[in-house]
């Protein structure tokens, strides 16, 4: 059923705006951990679930922010460049964690686009990446 | 009775000289605001995200308006004499024109192909731009405002620039690793090697400038003997401007300009934009670097001699202005 719903929102959203031309696709999320910046950020530094999926590219401390790239490479997206920020919550025992995510579809010649590798495709795709990637590092700060 | 006479010629005088005072004010006013307006500088940011354009006042630094255009608005390009923006949008392979002193859209032009870079020819009579899909270069005639004339050119033509001196079009071809250069009359002069995915072309007097994406690196063409010179910028450049003799680069994935000096060869200052800083214009009355940060949806303005950052605007989703974005 699940398969089936995407299936429809791929097919409804490959035919909306962004069925073609150059775009990059952006995925942002972001998610509120119940810990101080600074905690949160040398956890980010030492959590080893994110690299299984991307390679660090740089860490700067001074203002908290992570890169990385991509190693996976049987996925239905191309040229993922993703950055992750912390930031202050709240309170000082807050913090906001920041995932944003470039990347293109796969196909990038003359629609007509192949089936699943669309934009809405390579989207959804980064969406199950970033979304759970997120809540297992909140799982994992706050569990410390 | 003859007192009563002078008071009167005394009080036509002084409505006279109200009702003129007046006038004059309204006249004042009235020049003064059109002059002001002719000679602002403003910068044209394409929001690909929400299909809109972000008019930036900048002299004083703050946004001027927000006009709706086509769909996913990617590049750019100003007729400074006419008083005319172009915008290209890829979603809805089309372009939107602006005029530039009312900022009202005055034209849809449709193309039925992904418009990705444009740039115009020193008259201004003719706008080209490059179609992603099809390998062309389209000629659009500013008098009929239609395309006239199609160019087969080599495949993904990228960015493109016009040499004002020599009078050539120049193309980067992204997946070729070339640049192609052709005459107005669209003969092909030369076609020489870049480095890895050139993309965005800045060319003026006897060289061009293209960043070379998958190599951090910009490559220098010189137009007269066809020597190259290759120097190293941040990682995943996507566009250069140059001013007197310093160049400033777009690092897309360091979310930083880096400032070389073509002179001593060597990077001057790296400075911190927003995030996934894409394309950059400057304006050399002012003093201004112009960044658009595609991931914060936002551009970096940043003084030219201080490099001190001045400000850091919102802008609409996914800001790129591929192109020259600002209004001298």
């Amino acid at each position: 059923m699940k398969k089936i719903i995407f299936t429809l929102l791929a097919i409804l959203f490959s035919t909306l705006a962004f069925s073609h031309g150059p775009t990059p696709q952006k995925v942002q999320e972001s998610v509120t951990i119940a810990a101080s910046p600074e905690k949160t950020w040398e956890a980010l530094k030492n959590y080893s679930e994110f690299e299984k999926i991307m390679k660090v590219r740089s860490f700067k401390d001074k203002l908290m922010k992570a890169k990385y790239e991509l190693i996976k490479t049987d996925v239905p997206f191309s040229d993922y460049n993703a950055q992750i920020r912390v930031k202050k919550g709240e309170n000082d025992n807050e913090s906001v964690v920041q995932w944003t995510a470039r990347f293109y579809r796969t196909y990038k010649l003359n629609p007509p686009i192949p089936e699943g590798q669309d934009d809405a495709t390579a989207v959804a795709a980064v969406k199950e990446i970033v979304g759970p990637g997120l809540a297992g590092f909140k799982k994992s700060v706050e569990s410390q | 009775m003859v007192k009563q006479k002078k008071l009167s010629i005394f009080n036509l005088k002084t409505s006279n000289l109200i009702i003129l005072t007046f006038f004059l004010i309204i006249l004042y006013l009235y020049f003064s605001s059109n002059v002001k307006k002719d000679h602002i500088s403003k910068a044209y940011i394409t929001n690909q995200g929400d299909n809109t354009v972000s008019i930036i006042d900048l002299e004083t630094l703050n946004t001027l308006d927000t006009l709706e255009v086509g769909v996913a608005p990617l590049g750019i390009t100003i007729l400074q004499k006419k008083k005319l923006v172009f915008v290209g949008n890829v979603g809805t392979d089309d372009i939107s024109v602006i005029d530039a002193v009312n900022d009202r859209l005055i034209k849809t032009i449709k193309l039925g192909t992904a418009p990705l870079s444009l740039t115009s020819n020193s008259e201004e009579t003719e706008v080209y731009v490059t179609d992603w899909f099809q390998n062309n270069v389209l000629t659009i005639s500013i008098e009929q405002m239609r395309v006239t004339n199609s160019l087969n050119v080599g495949i993904t033509p990228s960015g493109i620039a016009y040499n004002k001196k020599h009078q050539y079009q120049i193309i980067s071809n992204r997946d070729a690793n070339t640049l192609e250069i052709y005459t107005k009359d669209h003969n092909l002069v030369k076609k020489i090697e870049t480095g890895n995915h050139p993309f965005g072309i800045y060319t003026e007097g006897d060289f061009v400038y293209v960043a070379n994406v998958y190599d951090d690196s910009v490559s220098i063409i010189n137009l007269v003997d066809w020597s190259t010179y290759e120097f190293l910028v941040g990682a995943h450049p996507y566009n250069v401007r140059v001013h007197n003799k310093v160049a400033y680069v777009t690092n897309t994935v360091d979310d930083t300009i880096t400032i070389y000096d073509l002179d001593s060869k060597k990077t001057i200052k790296t400075l911190d934009t927003g995030e996934t800083p894409e394309n950059l214009d400057l304006n050399i009355k002012l003093n201004l670097v112009v960044v658009t940060n595609w991931g914060s949806d936002s551009i970096s303005i940043f003084d030219i001699q201080t490099l001190q950052l001045l400000k850091e605007i919102k802008t609409g989703a996914q800001s790129r202005s591929f192109g020259d974005f600002i209004l001298q």
